[in-house]
């Protein structure tokens, strides 16, 4: 048996997901003044250049950003594949996907087509490459478990939402492209991204965090096994089902069927974490606790939200509710659950780099105490920014069912205040090991 | 058959249990019972370090030929979770609770990936590497328990 590729290989260099954790909360914040300098028009129509903007801002500003900074730290960590030249490969990532979002979003909001088309090269080359660089790591590790097998199909739902976005793209930026089905192939984007990419990875990182955080009772192997590769399928068959649909091929009722059962799917993992959460072991107060269990009851209402949708026209036309369904998905749910995992990976990976440091250090000649979890980032700071961030969430939401020039700005400083001061944790952490980095660094040199 | 994998990921359970019910006496400030948990705990775990470095670490390092491999790596977060014990010693003797919870929130998570990377990778290997010799290797883990 080849062992070489089970080498479990080290941790790799702090550098290599951090800049991806320090961009994120930058994004977050340049989507909040967005949102403060468009006013409420943002908020009450998915089709104004604002919104959508807004919408990429932070679902890849944010979301994605956070994503592969994750997916590159743990790949090696709990697959034991290494990505080849870390520093190399996330330096590159890193650049694309924020020059990429950024010319996407002034794209968008300037309606300019030049900067629409240099963001489909950027953010297509920064896809293509990640989607390579993570399976050329995957395909080297002969085993399976659960997060592999969510990394696959989230990396699968990624490449069909990559074409897809690409092809939308060009028929924004004008480059004369005609598409079948554009309100189709939209609707298509937004679900193969926001489920296909993000829910699936998110269920594969849940499937592996959540027992281990918090000391719950495992998630049920029927559930990891199926559930992922089960969604995936389903997302198929509606995509052809929703296009012939449309072509009136096959009855509405008939495509419909499927995000029925998409939903019921998204249901059992909220319903499955909530129950697991609440047979945890460690009873103590603990914010990715509390930033999770938000996450599964902000699933849960996207898909009642979403449901609610099928059922009633009447309620599917408001020009509202797919700001509100997104809102509630993104905002309700995935920020949160991405943010709660941040509270704990960043402190962590910053105690493990510097405690390297110091074990390197040859001759030792006084130690110097490094900082435990709590002391990089404080409890006190992360349940402030929790209750600023599930305030600005009350009020997003009140300013698009309520949309006046006074919610909408509420909505919008208090966002941002959300993520200024997420990133002034994560900032303030960085700062706290470079001084005690520095120390160390001071000690060997003695 | 009993496996490598199934053995030893239960004392991982089990040692998590005893981590649960340490933090949370420190927390309520129950300082008696805090030690005896911490110190139960504490047990379990070198228990469990030892038959691996002691049994099952050198059986695969044997069979694979392979000392710098994934063992070495296992040994080494060994010894990084020792020393956050003698700092959560340390901070118990203080009665800082405040310490020892920042401590306990780290090694958490330091003890979390490394289990994972055992049970995901380095068990299921021993299991298949060590193929014929694994109820014996786990008599030895069940003996040297019984020694102790």
């Amino acid at each position: 048996m080849n062992t070489a590729s089970l080498s479990l290989e080290q941790t790799p260099p702090l550098s290599v997901p951090l800049r991806f954790f320090l961009t994120a909360p930058l994004f977050g914040l340049l989507a909040s003044f967005l949102l403060l300098y468009e006013g409420p028009d943002l908020l009450i129509n998915r089709w104004h250049p604002a919104t959508l903007a807004f919408t990429h801002l932070l679902t890849l500003g944010f979301v994605t950003m956070v994503m592969f900074g994750a997916m590159l730290q743990l790949l090696p960590v709990l697959v034991g594949c290494s990505v080849p030249r870390p520093i190399l490969v996330s330096s590159i990532l890193h650049i694309l996907l924020s020059l990429g979002t950024l010319s996407l979003a002034g794209g968008f909001v300037m309606g300019n087509a030049w900067l629409m088309n240099v963001a489909l090269v950027l953010l297509g080359m920064s896809f293509i490459g990640f989607i390579i660089v993570i399976n050329y790591a995957l395909i080297r590790v002969k085993w399976r478990n659960s997060i592999m097998t969510a990394m696959h199909f989230a990396l699968g739902a990624l490449a069909v939402n990559v074409v897809l976005g690409i092809g939308l793209g060009m028929l924004f930026g004008g480059l004369g492209i005609i598409l079948p089905l554009p309100t189709v192939l939209i609707h298509l984007h937004f679900t193969w991204g926001l489920i296909g990419w993000i829910g699936l990875l998110v269920m594969g990182i849940a499937y592996q965090v959540v027992p281990m955080f918090q000391i719950t009772p495992q998630y049920p192997p029927l559930l990891t096994r199926w559930l992922v590769p089960l969604i995936f399928i389903f997302l198929l068959i509606w995509t052809v089902l929703d296009i012939l649909a449309h072509l009136n091929k096959v009855p509405f009722i008939i495509a419909q069927l499927f995000p029925g059962l998409i939903g019921l799917g998204l249901s059992a993992f909220a319903l499955t974490t909530l129950n697991i959460q609440a047979h945890r072991l460690r009873k103590l107060p603990d914010i990715t606790l509390n930033y999770w269990r938000v996450g599964m009851i902000g699933l849960l209402l996207s898909i009642i939200i979403w449901v609610a949708g099928l059922l009633s026209s009447d309620l599917a036309m408001k020009p509202f509710y797919p700001v509100l369904l997104g809102v509630f998905f993104i905002a309700g749910f995935v920020l949160p659950v991405i943010q709660g995992m941040l509270y704990k990976i960043i402190p962590f990976l910053i105690w493990l780099h510097l405690q390297n440091q110091q074990l390197n250090v040859l001759k030792v000649i006084s130690i110097v105490k490094i900082p435990n979890m709590k002391q990089i980032i404080p409890d006190r700071l992360a349940r402030r920014q929790f209750f600023v961030y599930l305030f600005a969430f009350g009020l997003t939401i009140g300013a698009i069912l309520l949309p006046t020039s006074f919610t909408y700005v509420l909505a919008g400083v208090v966002l941002a205040c959300s993520f200024l001061f997420l990133g002034y944790n994560i900032y303030r952490a960085l700062w706290l090991y470079q001084s005690v980095s520095q120390e160390i660094a001071n000690c060997n040199s003695l | 058959m009993e496996t490598i994998i199934q053995t030893l990921s239960a004392e991982h359970s089990h040692c998590d249990k005893l981590f649960a019910q340490a933090e949370v006496k420190v927390a309520n400030k129950q300082w008696n019972e805090a030690n005896s948990d911490f110190s139960h705990f504490i047990f379990e775990m070198e228990q469990h370090f030892a038959k691996e470095e002691q049994i099952l670490f050198p059986s695969v390092e044997e069979r694979t030929g392979q000392t710098a491999g994934p063992t070495a790596v296992m040994r080494m977060e060994h010894q990084q979770m020792r020393q956050v014990f003698d700092d959560m010693q340390k901070s118990l003797t203080q009665q800082d609770d405040e310490e020892y919870l920042g401590l306990s929130e780290t090694l958490l998570v330091l003890m979390q990936q490394h289990n994972a990377k055992e049970q995901q990778i380095l068990y299921p290997m021993s299991d298949k590497v060590l193929n014929r010799d694994v109820p014996s290797i786990l008599k030895q883990m069940q003996e040297f328990r019984e020694n102790v």
